[in-house]
């Protein structure tokens, strides 16, 4: 529980609403169920007594300022009601209130209420209103900022992530960009495991447009490349650089080929002898880790796959299939045994979890062969 | 002893399951308000976790399932935007109240109740007389965005790969396309693929198993000239393939999200993934019924991993990836871990799907 105590104050029991005076020319609407409900909650009184006022402002369509008090008590009560949450949107409007107040509110709740999605799709609401004023750009930055510190206390929640995602592809700032990947770089710093950093990583790089000094692209995915062969080194068992790794090549239709010296290093056993020689290109991996490395045993297969696809697209085994074809099976190309072999390790060995997986990509590179 | 389990399978706590389903229908601490947002859906992982034990008819009387009908069809709301269903009755007042405020804009609803309520009904073997099905197209209609995407109600503007999923759920279940846009949907879960072969919740999020499994059964749920994943190449069929299948875990269970902890509601999402793409033996069954023996609750429920609280929607998963991936049936496996077979695309039992498809659409398909 955040112990936040600016919201203190608000949290203390108040007067019901039907004791208070300023309400009293409003009629509550009790909430009307027909007999046996199914799971119907057993609401707090002060819950009750709110959503029946909140029931009767609606139906009378009312928009003042008490409103925002009453959905406000509710919002605190169930951050999940989203007809409140539309109804406070429509208000605010009405109102035209500022917004500084209500921004402000939302940065208390949203950390309260981390995974409750309406907290998320209200400050996204909010950024839509400026986004075409003059301070669009100083919304989106503050935003940002918000963003960068409620990662903090839940590094890789989803809602927060995605709303940072939405308003990089929201608000079309050069300068918003500009420093987004050394914030992706802070944040793998900081855990090189975290999936939803290197996701967004992928989304700066290559899906959210082209920065100042990046127009040369064969450059940037070098850099990317270069970048995450070095994390690999620092940790090898990370399945999300390996993903990130595949990510690039795969974007930028790189054959896999290309990685193979450097993805030796890491697909053989810890071996004592330790390289001294290091090669920038290929960097070795850390001496306590632990090898082989499943994501590389499987970058290797996939590498062998390939050339041994590619063998065949030169035309040696063509001519047979179409003469015998009961022989193709002995003419398995070497790099579609290498690929046996090294599935089968992982299938027995080192992810026998995936035993099956492992079995099916045998068969279906001889299907396929 | 069979060689793969050094630990004899305990008993899936069926009755127990059972009881934490029927209690959570009966009531709901204070403490769970915030599901008043989305009862609806509560009350199908309940009823559905019933459903897939068989339990449904031995443990509700008869009177009480006539009752839940009932409320189910109270929440069939019509408005200005077509027809559908809403998640429950917040903001519903007493009709001898000067009217009734259930024809208010803020009373509207909502796509995923919709979808949820539909299968309640069919769980409970309701003929669907009262179905307002052209309502419901006209209702998909209006929460169609631009993008391709829906919205959770008409008014909304949150939309994202789930409420896409519904909307393709909801149509293959009318057998009437005529609510959306086909081609402009699956535009929109396109979109939505990452460089892993999984889908996110929306443009440019990270892959996640439950979003993958809603745009993997929407292309699915495609009609005929869209359907069959014809918009999946190959090689996106085998990313993706690779991307479900590297989420399970040593520990049996699958997790969402690479580098993630495994989580029981995603072995239904990864598992039905796969078996939609009609590779479900690629599913290692033998650990994943012992991660889900773990989850149990000893009180009754299936939590998100072990040593959690059980809730009715991991329950319900649970029992879901159960239905599609029990354990072998070999010497020393106990029978109370053997289900009927589930549809995978619509998430209910076959026989339940069988019942949708001969009373929803206004043409019934009656089956051979
Ligand atoms: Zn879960």
């Amino acid at each position: 529980m955040p112990s936040a105590s600016s919201s203190t104050p608000k949290d203390e029991p108040k007067t019901l609403f039907s004791e208070r005076p300023e309400w009293a020319d409003v009629q509550a609407l009790e909430q009307y169920e027909i007999s046996n409900p199914l799971a119907p909650i057993f609401y707090s009184e002060e819950y009750k007594d709110a959503t029946g006022y909140f029931r009767a402002i609606v139906k009378k369509g009312e928009m003042s300022e008490r409103v925002m008090e009453l959905t406000e008590f509710i919002i605190r009560h169930n951050p999940a009601h989203y007809t409140v949450w539309q109804y406070r949107y429509k208000t605010l409007l009405a109102l035209q209130s500022p917004l500084e107040a209500e921004i402000k509110l939302m940065d208390e709740l949203a950390v309260k209420f981390l995974k409750t999605y309406q907290v998320w799709h209200h400050r996204r609401l909010l950024l839509l209103l400026q986004r075409d004023s003059s301070n669009s750009f100083s919304a989106a930055a503050k935003e940002l900022a918000f963003v960068a510190q409620s990662l903090k206390a839940d590094e890789k929640n989803y809602h927060t992530w995605s709303h940072r995602q939405w308003v990089l592809s929201q608000f079309d700032h050069e300068d918003l960009c500009a420093s987004e990947l050394d914030f992706v770089d802070d944040m793998l710093n900081h855990d090189v495991r975290n999936n939803s950093a290197w996701h967004h990583r992928f989304f700066v790089v290559f899906q959210s447009g082209v920065r100042e000094g990046e127009e040369d692209r064969a450059r940037v995915v070098k850099r990317e490349l270069t970048y995450t062969k070095q994390n690999i080194s620092l940790a090898p068992n990370n399945p999300s650089a390996w993903n990130y790794l595949r990510g690039v090549l795969d974007y930028s239709k790189m054959p896999y080929a290309q990685l193979t010296s450097f993805v030796n290093l890491y697909a053989v056993p810890t071996d004592s002898d330790v390289i001294d020689i290091v090669d920038l290109d290929n960097p070795p991996p850390s001496k306590d880790a632990q090898l082989p490395c499943v994501a590389a045993l499987e970058f290797l297969a996939d590498i062998y796959e390939k050339r041994g696809k590619d063998d065949e697209e030169y035309g040696t085994t063509a001519a047979v299939e179409v003469y015998f074809p009961s022989f193709l099976h002995f003419l398995e190309s070497n790099e579609l045994i290498l690929s046996k072999q090294v599935w089968k390790s992982l299938a027995h060995e080192h992810d026998t979890i995936r035993q099956k997986y492992w079995e099916y990509r045998i068969r279906e590179a001889l299907v396929n062969a | 002893m069979p060689q793969n389990s050094p630990h004899p399978l305990p008993p899936l706590a069926r009755t127990a399951h059972a009881a934490h389903a029927t209690r959570c229908l009966s009531g709901l601490p204070g403490s769970q308000t915030d599901i008043d947002a989305s009862r609806v859906a509560l009350v199908f992982y309940c009823l559905g976790s019933l459903d897939l034990l068989g339990l449904l008819d031995s443990k509700v009387p008869e009177l009480d399932r006539q009752e839940w009908t009932e409320w189910l069809w109270e929440q069939q709301t019509r408005g200005p935007f077509g027809t559908g269903f809403k998640p429950g009755s917040f903001m519903t007042s007493r009709p001898d109240q000067e009217g009734s405020a259930d024809e208010s804009n803020y009373n509207c609803p909502h796509i995923i109740m919709t979808y949820t309520a539909m299968l309640s009904l069919a769980i409970l073997r309701d003929d669907f007389s009262r179905l307002d099905r052209r309502g419901i197209t006209s209702f998909l209609r209006s929460c169609q965005k631009d993008d391709g995407s829906f919205s959770t109600t008409p008014q909304s503007t949150d939309s994202d790969l789930r409420t896409v999923y519904c909307a393709f759920a909801i149509s293959s279940m009318l057998n009437d396309w005529s609510g959306m846009d086909v081609g402009r949907a699956i535009a929109f879960i396109d979109s939505c693929r990452t460089y892993e072969g999984g889908y996110g919740q929306s443009p440019f999020c990270e892959a996640q198993g439950g979003t993958t499994y809603t745009a993997i059964a929407s292309l699915y749920l495609a009609p005929q000239g869209n359907s069959n994943g014809e918009h999946l190449t190959a090689a996106q069929r085998e990313q993706t393939i690779r991307w479900l299948v590297s989420n399970q875990q040593t520990s049996g269970g699958f997790r969402g999200r690479t580098a993630k902890e495994a989580d029981a509601c995603y072995c239904f999402w990864c598992g039905g993934a796969l078996q939609i793409l009609g590779e479900p033996d690629l599913v290692n069954r033998t650990s994943l019924a012992n991660f889900m023996a773990r989850c149990q609750f000893k009180y009754g429920g299936i939590s998100k991993a072990p040593g959690e609280n059980p809730d009715p929607y991991h329950t319900y998963l649970s029992l879901a990836a159960l239905s599609m991936y029990p354990p072998a049936n070999d010497a020393g496996s106990n029978p109370s871990w053997q289900f009927e077979r589930l549809d995978p695309l619509l998430n209910a039992r076959e026989t339940t799907v069988r019942w949708i498809k001969e009373h929803i659409p206004s043409n019934p398909q009656v089956s051979q």
